[in-house]
This record gives structure tokens, C-alpha cells and sequence, in this order.
């Protein structure tokens, strides 16, 4: 039996549809006003920026290990910790991916590679020291959900485009400081009489289209943060440890205090100040849930688990 | 309380532990001990009705318990909230800190305790994990998302403090 992606939810489902969608609306858009725009000059463009999308996409394990400056473990290096791997590869049917570890007090976790079989999961060493062996598997179970459901793959396809529009932008710029003749060849003579410069315009949409993709991006990203919560609760069968890992991870597990009530009774006025007010424009950019809504939906996870099977 | 009483033992397989305590800080004014004696007075008719055992303790912070053991969870709740609004009726109800329940699990050393905080008007769980100050709190958090649609579960961690050495 082959499980495709840990944990199905339906809604998550939809949202992150839809959030696709959208990325995959604007980005025809996109296409279609550059190429109305202009007719030369796109194809290499195109060409370099799927280069370095493939080149990503390829090195993505070995490109994010060296970026991080994690390095690769072997089965005698950290016995505790590739034993923990393989035994939730096994039960999540996934091939066992290469284990790095990073050598930093920020307690932290990764997954990277295009597939299951390119994979890399990395921890540092701040994250092993904090956590004990079942937060550790909750975390480590997340990390391998991302693999299952190929985040890295979908991800880069996402950034794609807006890397596209990202790159359009610096060569609009150059375009326009260099008078117009530096861009597509130079091609659009015609255009330049009496008109808004095809640059400007260039420049323009791939602002907008870089600014509203990376909203989009971050929306999507926490989905797929949502729905590796839920494959890790449903791998390990024990949300509450993930939910006590990422208050740990978050510098968060002090906010459930270990100081007595009796000592800090005195200061009253505590009680009164009301809990801190988020902007919900913050969470736009955020490419991770707040740990409060990723808790609430961990919970929601550990009622459902704790109700009997139907028949 | 009752019904998380429901939820608890068959979700979490915790029971009640036979005793609750209400936790208040002391005002050194004759009025005060005055009521002391009558909060005192009216437990302990209760207690005698309802054959549960009342003591009074004060701890190293200087704050006073009342401390009810029943093994009917009902009574103590009654006569834990009837002493609260006692001393809340004559004035004092700034004075109340906390009222706590103890809950058991399999093993009776490891309790589990509801407190609830009459400043925020909710329950948060504190499960001391035997060191000294140290709680367990995966299983804290367990038991918020478990109870939290029966009990007003305070959402606000930072305030789950603990009560560390508590004599129930």
C-alpha cells in the first residue's frame, strides 16, 4: 500500500486550489500582456530563468545543505537520529532520505530535494538538545510530510513565475536608465513616439505581478505547513508532541510559564493587559501560520483522533 | 466542572482525586478574620452534611487554603464555590486566587491539576512533572485541546501559572 500524501483535508484542499489557481491566473496574465507587449526578446528570458529554475530544481538538496552549512550524517555519526528517520520512513512508506545536521544553537528543521528519493532531511543541533525523543519524531515526522507531499517540487514551480517577474523588473530598470534601446533588441522603435515606453510598462506589471505572486506564495506555503502538520499528527498518532515541539522550536513553550501564580500575584496589573493585537496584513507575508493557529488546528486534530472510528 | 469531569476520564482516563482546595491571600484586619471564621463556620456544616473533610493551611507564600477532600467531586465543587462567594459577598473577592482541583491518572503520584484563576475567570491544567518547577507540558496542551469545548479554557499561556507544592 502506497500512501501518496500524509493526511487529506478536504478544506486545506480547496484553500490551497484556490490559492493556485489565483497564482496560475495571474501568471497566464502575466504571459499574455508580455507577449502583446512585445514579440522578441521573452524567449531568452524565458530560457534563463527556467535554467535556473531546473538548476534549483536539481541541486535543491545538495544547493539548501551547502546554503545552510548542514552537513551529512552517517548512521554511526547519530545513530539516535537516523534510527528515529527510518522508522518513520517505514511507517510513511517513504524512501529513507540523506540526514544532515547543523551545528547551531537555533533550534531548527528542514527538508529539501525535488522527490522522495532526492531528499534531505536536516536538524540542528540546538533543535535535538531542546526537544525530547517524541517531540523530536513530531518534528522529524513534519519535515517528512513535506517530503511526501514534494513541497520542494511544488514550491519551485510556484516561484517560477515570480522569479520570471522578479528578473523582468531589474531588466526593466536597466531598460529605462539606459534610454529603452538595451531591451528585447531594441526591436520596439515604433512604439516610442507619443507612448507610455513598452519598458515602463514592462516594469509596472511585473511589480504588480511579483508583489501579488509573493502574497500568493506565502499563502500557499502555509498551507503546505498546515497540511505537514497534519501529516505529522496523523504519522505519529500524537499531536500534542508536535504541538509541544513548536512551542519549543518557537521560543514559545515559555510562554506556559514556570514560575508559581502565588509569586507573581503581586504584580495584578498583569492581568489586566490584553494579549497583544496581530495585524492580519503581517500574516499575509508570513510563509508560516502563527503557532497560535497552527496549535488550534493540532488540536482540532488530537479531538478527531481522540473520537472512536465510525463503524 | 462536572461535565470535563465526564470528558476527562474518558478521554484522558484521569478521575477526580478526592479533594479541592480555594487558594486566597490573607488581609491582616479584624474584619477579615472575622469572616475566616465565618467562611470557616459555614464549611464545616457543609462538610458535615455532605461527610467531607475540611482543613485550612497556609504556604510559604503566605496565602491561605481551604482545602475540602471528598471523593464526590459535586461536593467539594459546592463547598469550594460556596466559600468563594462568601468571601466575595463580604468584599474580599480581590482576595481570591485561585480555586484547584486534583486529578489522577493510573499512577496516584502523578496528579493532574485544574486551577482556576478567579482573576481571568478561566481553567488552565498544570501537570508538575516531579522535578522541582518543572511541568509536563505536552500533556498540558493535550488536555487544553481536549476540555477546551467544555471548560472556558484560558487561551493566553503565558498566564498557566503553575502551583507548585500544592497540599491536595
Amino acid at each position: 500500500m502506497k500512501r501518496k500524501a500524509l493526511g487529506r483535508d478536504a478544506g486545506l484542499t480547496v484553500r490551497m486550489l484556490i490559492t493556485t489557481g489565483l497564482l496560475g491566473l495571474l501568471y497566464v496574465v502575466f504571459a499574455v500582456v508580455l507577449f502583446n507587449v512585445f514579440n522578441v526578446g521573452l524567449a531568452p528570458m524565458i530560457v534563463i530563468v527556467v535554467a535556473i529554475a531546473l538548476f534549483q530544481y536539481y541541486t535543491s538538496d545538495k544547493l539548501a545543505l551547502a546554503a545552510a552549512g548542514a552537513k551529512v550524517v552517517s548512521p554511526d555519526e547519530a545513530p539516535e537520529l537516523h534510527a528515529m528517520v527510518e522508522r518513520l520512513c517505514a511507517l510513511a512508506g517513504l524512501p529513507k532520505p540523506k540526514v544532515a545536521i547543523m551545528d547551531t544553537d537555533v533550534p531548527n528543521a528542514f527538508a529539501t530535494g525535488r522527490s522522495p528519493k532526492h531528499a534531505a532531511v536536516c536538524v540542528t543541533t540546538g533543535i535535538w538538545r531542546r526537544l525530547d525523543a517524541r517531540e523530536m519524531e513530531g518534528v522529524l515526522a513534519h519535515e517528512l510530510s513535506h517530503i511526501a507531499n514534494r513541497d520542494v517540487l511544488i514550491m519551485t514551480v510556484a516561484s517560477f513565475f515570480a522569479m520570471l517577474a522578479g528578473l523582468l523588473t531589474r531588466f526593466g530598470l536597466y531598460a529605462g536608465m539606459w534610454g529603452g534601446g538595451g531591451f528585447g533588441g531594441g526591436s520596439n522603435r515604433d512604439n516610442n513616439n507619443n507612448q507610455i515606453p513598452v519598458w515602463l510598462i514592462v516594469l509596472v506589471v511585473s511589480i504588480v505581478v511579483y508583489a501579488v505572486s509573493f502574497v500568493l506564495i506565502r499563502t500557499l506555503s502555509r498551507y503546505r505547513e498546515y497540511t505537514a502538520d497534519r501529516g505529522s499528527a496523523l504519522l505519529t498518532g500524537a499531536p500534542e508532541y508536535l504541538m509541544s515541539a513548536l512551542q519549543k522550536i518557537s521560543g514559545e513553550m515559555a510562554r506556559i510559564p514556570q514560575r508559581d501564580l502565588r509569586e507573581v500575584q503581586s504584580m495584578s496589573a498583569f492581568f489586566i493587559v490584553p494579549p497583544s493585537i496581530k495585524a492580519a496584513t503581517a500574516e499575509l507575508l508570513m510563509d508560516h501560520p502563527p503557532l497560535e493557529k497552527r496549535l488550534a488546528a493540532l488540536a482540532e486534530i488530537a479531538r478527531e483522533m481522540g473520537r472512536p472510528v465510525g463503524p | 466542572m462536572s461535565t470535563a469531569a465526564i470528558t476527562l476520564d474518558v478521554s484522558c482516563g484521569l478521575r477526580f482525586g478526592g479533594a479541592g482546595a480555594l487558594v486566597y491571600k490573607p488581609v491582616s484586619a479584624g474584619e477579615f478574620s472575622a469572616v475566616e471564621e465565618d467562611v470557616d463556620g459555614l464549611l464545616r456544616a457543609a462538610a458535615k452534611e455532605s461527610g467531607s473533610e475540611v482543613e485550612s493551611k497556609t504556604d510559604e507564600f503566605g496565602y491561605e487554603w481551604i482545602v475540602v477532600r471528598d471523593k464526590d467531586l459535586e461536593d467539594v465543587v459546592t463547598s469550594v464555590h460556596a466559600a468563594a462567594s462568601e468571601l466575595e459577598a463580604r468584599g474580599f473577592g480581590g482576595q481570591l486566587l485561585a480555586a484547584v482541583f486534583r486529578f489522577e491518572g493510573k499512577d496516584a503520584d502523578k496528579p493532574v491539576y485544574w486551577v482556576y484563576g478567579y482573576k481571568t475567570g478561566t481553567f488552565w491544567p498544570f501537570v508538575p512533572a516531579g522535578k522541582e518547577q518543572q511541568r509536563d507540558n505536552a500533556e498540558e496542551l493535550e488536555l487544553k485541546a481536549k476540555l477546551e469545548h467544555e471548560l472556558p479554557v484560558e487561551q493566553d499561556l503565558t498566564r498557566w501559572f503553575g502551583l507548585f507544592g500544592a497540599p491536595i
